[in-house]
């Protein structure tokens, strides 16, 4: 994954063109770039490391022009270094352009032009692209022609931005596969791969299609079809994401801005129309089967699911992980949700394309707005959490939980499992859930950060709960993992005398989801398991509920909430195992919004 | 911009160390948490500090004088009755010019430079700012409920309830109308913190490294733990004289004109402050600081602990987990017993008033110019008052 950015302006746009790509680092942060037009003349910078690096070394800011392209790169194709990050010139020095995606035929193209004696800098596929742009336009003579001949030729996943010395007035835009969006202004228009990128100047936005080029200036635009050469005509939408909710504010991480989200981004989840949700509900008792389906973070919210739909609906869905989709066939009359922060999951994508070919029907909960699986499916559930900038999915997991939870009541009222009483009930239940996190967020953070730094140097963990807290107790050692680089392993609490009990030793810290006192068999079994640890002299934490005496009792250091409704109680668990591998990871120094090794969002395979 | 450190106040919860000095003045690994402060302001740019004084004014007005030797102005404001912050504040209007200004109170130490942060925050945001901190337990603070956009959304000083929020961590970014609010209520600075939450809003700024208010004795042991957890280096000035074998290990700093004996192990982070001796064999174990022109005796063992300067340790005596106050002199054989037989929590006792510090491993707390003779014992948590002498243990 990879953020691309453009301007088309009549001032000065260095400060902005830099200031578009570093709000959009957490697509990608090995190396960066950006390229400017200044009186006829191209000026190119680019180097290794994150933005605020690149910059100390390149002046990115300081560069002049109206006009110009930037470009925040997460390696896929070839190594990570100055000449393989963009943007990447042509050979001629001509032209220049961004790219997000992977062009597949690159290899045979690059032959063809290497027997033609152009010489290559880079490994990357992009610099056989803008090569075919300067052939292209040496025979054609005309800028707009030669950018289509060179599509033309190119097979797979790509958006693109180019500029050129040869119209220092327009940036060419391409779409396919790839996210990109344009952003129009008051005398300047904007490209970028997301919202983001402009988000700070505009508040006005076109979604483009696959298939979709556009011939930017700043004052005009025309999306024409690849294909066609015809116009295109399309919505502009007015994004209503707040700035601030972008930037980091007083926090110092964007997880720890993103958990205080949470309240906020359940209330967006309440507002989101009843028509919607039970829409999503009735493709389930159409359907002859559905499965849920996640990868990551995303596939613990579909195991929650699993959990909503039997308990509120009596109705079992299985959860799949989007990569092993492939273990079931689906056919016409089935039913795939998909699960996706970004909506540009490539596993979720791939396993919902199969899906649709089968003729099943889809449907997806998606956070980002015109992302391709918003685009994909069927039926799509926007969740309207606002951008998540830190790497670990935190509020944007939450939401998607919640989202469920909503889809699976009104599940069970259309299938009269739920009378209208026991709904509405569950249902205020809900509706109070963000003052309760509000408050859980402000009057816990200390005990649960003093359990973090007295435990930060455990190497192994076992996250464990039963009932729907096993799901959630995966989902949280998934996090801890992510953000801690600590082995964490979530699991049933019943599984542990079936083998696991063999580990269990006073290094080997345990902690323990503990239902309500009112779930009393799924609080039992829990507290049996935690006798077990106990006993064999493991070291229990628990995160538990107020007044849980007997728990209480087993644990070494505990958490304790305040009581909740048992269909929020999970929830508020999962936020405060957020918290907890948040305060873990602090206390280790770790890079906490871009953990070593991940993304944003996996785009590639 | 200007900042306003309160450095008037008198708790007596710092007995036996705050009889003779204001809290900004106790000194920490070889500084005054008050130069600390000054410091990490001047590093933030801010040079125009006006300091409020009261209890023990001479002691600061010695030491740091006009500020120059710092590098910064310190204008003085006298706050003649110890009526609290607001009005302590409240005396600084004329001296601020009608800008924002930093409010720092004087008892606080970090670990790194808060104003940093703070100023950013500000010149983000462009609101009034409070710097927040999560302390271990938030029941002696002010606590803040924060929204999702970080704006302080509630105040609740010193709750009953058993809960571990955020708190206010001494350190604000203020503007002008602060002085309308504390007219209006009668120099309540909570209220007026109240009032802005409820009106034009208050933004937090979130300081996750440490952090440490100073309220009680043993808070002067936190703190210099903190201090010393951030060095990395070991710095010995180039006038210290190493006798016959002296073993160094880790981040051991070493004043000038130092001299330790043969045979004296001193393990990091620890330090050692101008013009003091260590006899041979001695072991200095880390998180000791032994103030200027001491002198530690043959064969003692310091650890965790805190000497203000001018100190004497007798010979084989152990001092753990303890603080000596300035000119405190000690004969032969000072044991301070620094945990109980059954490492229960220690309770320490002051001014006919208990406290229970939580910890089980607390030693001594004595006063400036305590002289104490040979062999004495002194049991976990015992509070030796200012002056006190104590004649020698002798058995014939």
């Amino acid at each position: 994954m990879c953020g691309i950015s453009g301007i088309v302006h009549s001032e000065n746009i260095g400060r902005n063109l830099f200031n578009s790509i570093r709000n959009l680092e957490y697509r990608g942060y090995d190396s960066c770039g950006m390229a400017m037009l200044n009186e006829g003349e191209l000026d190119l910078r680019k180097n290794i490391g994150g933005i605020d690096e690149v910059n100390a070394l390149e002046n990115l800011d300081k560069m002049q022009g109206s006009i110009g392209i930037a470009h925040t790169r997460w390696a896929t194709h070839g190594g990570v270094t100055k000449e393989n990050s963009h943007p990447h010139l042509s050979y001629k020095q001509e032209f220049v352009i961004v790219h997000n995606g992977i062009i597949s035929n690159y290899q045979e193209l690059r032959e063809r032009l290497i027997s033609q004696d152009v010489v290559f800098e880079s490994l990357t596929d992009t610099e056989v692209f803008v090569n075919l742009l300067e052939e292209s336009y040496a025979e054609l003579k005309d800028l707009e022609r030669a950018f289509l001949a060179a599509l033309q030729q190119i097979e797979g996943s790509y958006s693109i931005v180019m500029l050129s010395t040869h119209d220092p007035e327009h940036l060419y835009c391409v779409k396919k596969e790839s996210p990109l969006l344009l952003g129009l202004g008051e005398g300047c228009n904007y490209v970028g791969s997301d919202l983001n990128a402009f988000l700070e100047y505009t508040r006005q936005a076109i979604v483009l299609d696959d298939g979709e080029y556009v011939v930017l200036g700043r004052d005009d635009y025309q999306i024409r079809n690849v294909q066609t050469g015809k116009i295109v005509e399309k919505a502009v939408m007015h994004i209503d994401w707040d700035v601030e909710t972008s930037k980091k504010g007083g926090y110092s991480h964007y997880m720890l801005k993103e958990i205080f989200d949470e309240p906020q981004t359940v209330r967006q989840a309440l507002k989101i129309p009843r028509e919607q949700i039970s829409g999503l509900a009735e493709m389930f008792t159409e359907a002859s089967r559905a499965y849920l389906m996640g990868v990551g973070t995303t596939f613990y919210v579909a195991n929650i699911s699993q959990y909503f739909f039997s308990n509120l609906a009596d109705r079992y869905y299985p959860a799949l992980s989007s990569d092993e989709f492939s273990v079931v066939t689906v056919e016409s009359g089935d039913l795939v949700l998909a699960l996706s922060q970004s909506g540009e999951t490539y596993d979720t994508k791939t396993a919902l394309g199969y899906a649709k070919t089968s003729g099943a029907q889809t449907a997806a909960v998606v956070n980002v707005m015109g992302s391709a699986i918003s685009m994909m499916v069927d039926q799509v559930i926007m969740q309207g959490s606002g951008p998540e900038i830190c790497v670990v999915s935190t509020k944007a997991a939450l939401a998607q939980t919640f989202i469920m939870l909503r889809v699976a009541l009104e599940l069970g009222l259309m299938r009269e499992f739920l009378s209208q009483d026991v709904y509405k009930k569950h249902q205020q239940d809900l509706e109070l859930f963000p003052e309760m996190i509000q408050q859980i967020l402000n009057e816990q953070s200390g005990f649960v950060r003093n359990i973090a730094r007295s435990t930060s140097h455990v190497e192994h963990w076992l996250f464990l709960g039963c009932g729907v807290y096993y799901p959630v107790a995966m989902e949280s050692a998934l996090k801890m993992k992510e953000v801690t680089y600590k082995h964490a392993e979530g699991m049933p609490a019943g599984f542990l005398k079936h083998g696991t009990l063999s580990m269990v030793e006073p290094t080997l810290h345990s902690l323990f989801f503990v239902p309500l006192l009112e779930q009393k068999v799924l609080h039992d079994r829990t507290l049996i398991a935690m006798e077990q640890v106990k006993t064999r002299g493991g070291t229990v934490i628990g995160i538990m509920f107020q007044g849980d005496e007997r728990a209480l009792a087993v644990c070494d250091q505990a958490v304790q909430l305040p009581q909740l409704s048992p269909l929020c109680a999970p929830l508020a668990q999962m936020i405060m195992a957020q918290m907890f591998s948040y305060y873990a990871a602090l206390d280790l120094g770790r890079n906490i919004d871009k953990p070593r090794n991940l993304a944003k969002s996996v785009t590639v395979g | 911009m200007k900042a306003v450190i309160l450095a008037a106040n008198r708790s007596t919860r710092l007995s036996p160390f705050i009889e003779t000095r204001c809290k900004p003045m106790i000194r920490i690994a070889g500084q005054y948490i008050l130069e600390n402060t000054i410091c990490y302001l001047k590093e933030a740019g801010i040079h125009d500090i006006v300091l409020v004084v009261n209890h023990q004014q001479e002691m600061i007005r010695q030491y740091f004088g006009s500020g120059q030797t710092l590098g910064v102005n310190l204008e003085y404001v006298v706050q003649d009755e110890l009526k609290g912050i607001g009005h302590a504040l409240s005396l600084c209007r004329s001296s601020l010019e009608k800008k924002p200004f930093l409010l720092v109170y004087g008892d606080v130490m970090t670990d790194n430079n808060p104003f940093l942060s703070i100023l950013q925050t500000y010149s983000e945001t462009d609101r009034e700012v409070a710097l927040i901190a999560l302390p271990e337990s938030s029941k002696e603070f002010g606590n803040v409920y924060l929204d999702h956009e970080m704006k302080i959304s509630r105040l609740v000083e010193k709750p009953q309830a058993n809960q571990a929020n955020y708190v206010f961590a001494g350190m604000f970014v203020l503007f002008p109308k602060i002085f309308e609010l504390l007219a209006e209520n009668q120099h309540d600075i909570s209220r007026c913190y109240e009032q802005m939450i409820a009106s034009s809003g208050l933004q937090a700024c979130l300081w996750e490294q440490g952090w440490i208010d100073m309220i009680h004795p043993w808070h002067i042991l936190d703190a210099n733990r903190m201090l010393m957890s951030s060095w990395k280096t070991a710095e010995i000035d180039s006038t210290v004289k190493l006798l016959g074998h002296v073993h160094l290990e880790g981040a051991v700093r070493i004043g000038p004109n130092v001299k330790i004996e043969s045979g004296t192990v001193l393990k990091g982070p620890c330090y050692i402050g101008a013009n003091s001796y260590v006899g041979n064999n001695s072991l200095i174990r880390n998180y000791s600081a032994i103030g200027p022109d001491s002198i530690v005796g043959y064969g003692s063992e310091l650890k965790n602990c805190v000497l203000f300067g001018n100190n004497d340790v007798g010979r084989l005596s152990f001092v753990g987990d303890s603080v000596l106050g300035e000119n405190v002199k000690s004969g032969s054989g000072l044991t301070t017993v620094n945990h109980t037989v059954d490492y229960s929590r220690i309770s320490c006792s002051s001014n006919s008033d208990t406290v229970e510090t939580g910890l089980t491993k607390l030693g001594a707390f004595i006063g400036d110019s305590v002289s104490i003779g040979a062999r004495h014992t002194l049991g976990p948590g015992s509070i030796v008052e200012s002056g006190k002498i104590i004649a020698d243990c002798i058995t014939l």
